[in-house]
């Protein structure tokens, strides 16, 4: 007997495919800049595809690559390369609930990039507990192929192709802004959260306004979150 | 080709996965015994309200290397605007991105005209 469409796995892959579509938008202009600057800073295009295809992590490649080219120790490169992601730390245990314990999410984990993590994080609660490893596989695999692609065009054709097209590469990136709106929206659905989300947006685009944007995304969620916890013990005490 | 280049990204590649990796085998465990323990929910914990804030915290920063100048901020409101409407109307995902996007990219292509 055929199981139903919403159990078959095949079902839950291109599910998670299609709900990364919006990614490619994002993905795709950042990838060929950053396969156009490695090959411009003295790589080649083998290097620069093992940094996109297995550091995978967008704002510290774009520094691995600065620092080699500034003639940075190595040791220091590496260190900066993994330091600038810190705020990865936290997004495995908070989609943990909907995971489980199976054993092949530690190795999917390679593709837990901010904007898997956040897609991740709304969707993967939706799901049947069987169609989650395989939506988060294909929405991950498409994102991850994709940035792999984008490197591969930028360090071959990108400059050809943003001398031609220069405007496609200003338009493309706001993907990511709006697919994040879209990922909040249904979250301010009290005032609590709004109150709280709000003030996060606020604080996050004042500290990066400042000169710290690496900090922001952290300090901006460590802020908010305990701003949640001061109001949620104000709304029980008052009743 | 050169060695010293491929073990640094070697390295940072292992460095990044097991940022990304580790915490969760952490949370597993903690998650595994609270439950053979049988311990209750505390109220909401502090992960479940980090996910959101980081999402935040994502998409204001998101939101500046698209808006440089003043002209540009407008395409942004603009942009996000339409998002929100059109997600308010399909509540889906691709369809409002696809069309803050265009509604983005036709205020950019038209700010030669007004600026």
């Amino acid at each position: 007997m055929r199981a139903p469409d919403h159990l078959n796995p095949r079902f839950a892959v291109l599910n998670g495919v299609r709900d990364a579509i919006p990614l490619l938008g994002a993905y795709f202009p950042v990838a060929m800049s950053f396969g156009l600057i490695a090959l411009q800073s003295g790589l080649n295009i083998t290097e620069t595809m093992l940094i996109s295809t297995l550091i995978y992590a967008g704002a510290s490649q774009f520094l691995f690559v600065s620092m080699y080219a500034s003639g940075a120790p190595l040791i220091l490169v590496v260190l900066m390369t993994v330091l600038i992601n810190g705020r990865h730390l936290i997004y495995g245990p908070s989609i943990a609930p909907w995971l489980g314990t199976d054993r092949r999410w530690f190795w999917l984990m390679h593709g837990l990039t901010d904007q898997i993590f956040a897609l991740a994080h709304t969707r993967l609660p939706q799901l049947h507990e069987d169609q989650r490893m395989g939506w988060y596989t294909g929405a991950m695999l498409l994102a991850w192929f994709s940035w792999i692609f984008g490197t591969a065009v930028g360090a071959v054709v990108g400059q050809q192709l943003t001398e031609r097209w220069p405007l496609v590469g200003e338009i493309l990136p706001f993907a990511l802004p709006a697919l994040f709106l879209v990922l909040l929206a249904p979250r301010f659905a009290t005032r609590l959260w709004s109150i709280v989300l709000g003030s996060t947006i606020a604080l996050a685009i004042g500290i990066s306004l400042i000169g710290m944007s690496n900090a922001a995304i952290p300090m901006a969620a460590a802020l908010g979150t305990t701003l949640y916890f001061i109001l949620n013990a104000n709304t029980k005490l008052t009743g | 080709m050169n060695t010293e280049l491929w073990i640094a990204i070697f390295a940072a590649a292992i460095g990044t996965f097991a940022l990304r990796a580790l915490p969760l085998i952490w949370m597993q465990r903690h998650l595994r015994q609270r439950d053979q323990q049988g311990v209750p929910d505390a109220g909401p914990p502090l992960f479940t309200v980090l996910g959101p804030t980081m999402i935040a915290a994502l998409f204001g920063v998101s939101l500046l290397p698209v808006s440089t100048t003043p002209a540009s901020t407008i395409a942004v409101l603009i942009g996000c605007l339409s998002t929100y409407l059109v997600w308010r109307w399909t509540q889906s995902l691709g369809i409002p991105v696809a069309v803050g996007v265009a509604a983005f990219g036709v205020v950019t292509a038209m700010q030669p005209l007004w600026t």
